[in-house]
């Protein structure tokens, strides 16, 4: 990556109030694509809106085939539309590194709604949580375990939930089990449950009031800054950690073997050290 | 480092598109971070959405028998965006004789079914390279 691209843009200001960053996560084959192409076309009728959408890279090549726009090809030709396909570059949890960047650069290009889809691993996938400032978490009737899944850690970051594919039968099921699940967030945000058949467009209007609703909370709350400030600080961990393996990756694996902890070249003590030294100058600015 | 990204699209109104996906894999395998958009497209939605991804190249399928309208249309539009460092490719049912014209009109190269996929792969890497030199 082009590290003077990533200062430059890490310079932009991601604390624009009127820029609303939504989620959506959820199963893959769940219609997260179908779905924000449907909240994409109708935003666009009186709004600047950027998709960003990620998908898993090959742990093989590395390479990746990103097929996400497939589902809203119709959106290609429309001058409100910005559609930016990503690989998740080996990252674990949904997104890749470099997308709070991402984020930056079509916040500071005049965009007022930006919709980020995650890969849809499934239950680890809350990283979302922490970039997005309302997040969707999508569910669909029928997958026999999805009430399981959503006890293991991803129904605590949903901010709304979205039964998609609610044509298919279970989806009432499935409605009545997550109403009575629904998080009760702090400050009182109570997680609404929204059914939606995205391949028709169903839904879609309800679904968009909630999404209003939920960011007009957190702009009352004072809580959309705060959102912010911690996609911020989730875009330095990434960050780091991403430079920090790609750097190592490029070193033989017998030298690093022989030099972990040389008393020649002792790697981990330096490299905590230089941890240490960047935080603590940092508390001597502050 | 950064992986080549490209986008793959068929233009036109057939509705196979096997080849134009056996291509993705292909490129995927090679470490290629392939942008697929599906059937169908205009030329317009092509180069559109080559450009929003910032691809470096963009690779036609066509089996419809409109490659020498589609494809060069595609070259002209990436022009008049000024976007003429996207390189386009293409591939598909397209008769020998139509060849010269294609890449006269600016297409890289035309790759007819039975090409190896090494060849299209290496084609795409050296073309990348050349143009980043
Ligand atoms: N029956 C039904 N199918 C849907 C619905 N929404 C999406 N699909 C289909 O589900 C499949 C996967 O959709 P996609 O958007 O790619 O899912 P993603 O993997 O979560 O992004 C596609 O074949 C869609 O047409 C829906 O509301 N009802
Ligand atoms: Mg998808």
């Amino acid at each position: 990556m082009d590290t003077e691209a990533l200062v430059q843009l890490a310079r932009c200001p991601l604390d624009n109030p009127n820029v609303h960053v939504i989620g959506v996560t959820g199963p893959p084959g769940g219609g997260k694509s179908t779905l924000c192409g449907q909240l994409v076309q109708n935003l666009a009728r009186e709004h600047k809106v950027a998709a960003l959408l990620v998908d898993p890279s090959s742990p093989y090549s590395g390479g990746a085939i990103l097929g996400d726009r497939i589902r809203m090809s119709a959106l290609s030709a429309n001058p409100n539309v910005y559609i930016r396909s990503l690989s998740n570059r080996g990252n674990t949890g949904g997104v890749n590194s470099t997308v709070v960047s991402i984020i930056r650069a079509v916040m500071n290009c005049g965009f007022e709604y930006i919709i980020v889809e995650t890969v849809g691993a499934g239950q680890s996938e809350v990283k979302i949580a922490s970039i997005a400032d309302t997040t969707l978490v999508v569910a669909v009737p029928n997958l026999g375990d999805d009430i399981q899944a959503f006890k293991s850690g991803i129904m605590e970051i949903a901010d709304i939930f979205v039964i998609n594919k609610a044509d298919l039968p279970g989806a009432d099921v499935l409605f009545a089990a997550l109403r009575e699940s629904a998080v009760r967030h702090k400050d009182g945000w109570l997680t609404p449950v929204c059914q939606t058949v995205a391949v028709e467009g169903r839904g879609i209007d309800s679904l968009l009031d909630y999404i209003r609703a939920h960011g007009d909370w957190l702009r009352r709350q004072g809580r959309l800054t705060e959102k912010r400030k911690q996609a911020a600080k989730f875009e330095i961990l990434e960050l780091s950690s991403y430079y920090l393996q790609s750097h190592l990756d490029q070193v033989p694996a017998d030298v690093l073997a022989a030099n972990l902890a040389n008393k020649d070249f002792n790697m981990l003590q330096r490299l905590l050290d230089a941890y240490r030294e960047i935080v603590n100058s940092l508390s001597e600015v502050n | 480092m950064v992986p080549i990204r490209v986008l793959v699209a068929k233009p036109g109104l057939d509705g196979h598109d096997r080849g134009a996906k056996v291509v993705a894999r292909a490129l995927r395998d090679a470490g290629m971070e392939v942008i697929y958009t599906g059937l169908r497209q205009s030329p317009e939605q092509i180069v559109r959405a080559a450009i929003q991804e910032d691809v470096d190249m963009v690779g036609l399928s066509c089996l419809s028998g409109a490659h020498n309208s589609l494809f060069p249309k595609v070259v002209q539009l990436l022009k008049e965006a000024g976007a003429e460092d996207i390189q386009v490719f293409g591939g598909g049912v397209i008769p020998e004789s139509d060849i010269p014209g294609l890449l006269e009109a600016g297409v890289r190269a035309v790759f007819t079914p039975g090409t190896p996929l090494e060849e299209i792969v290496n084609f795409v890497r050296e073309s990348v390279k050349k143009g980043d030199a």
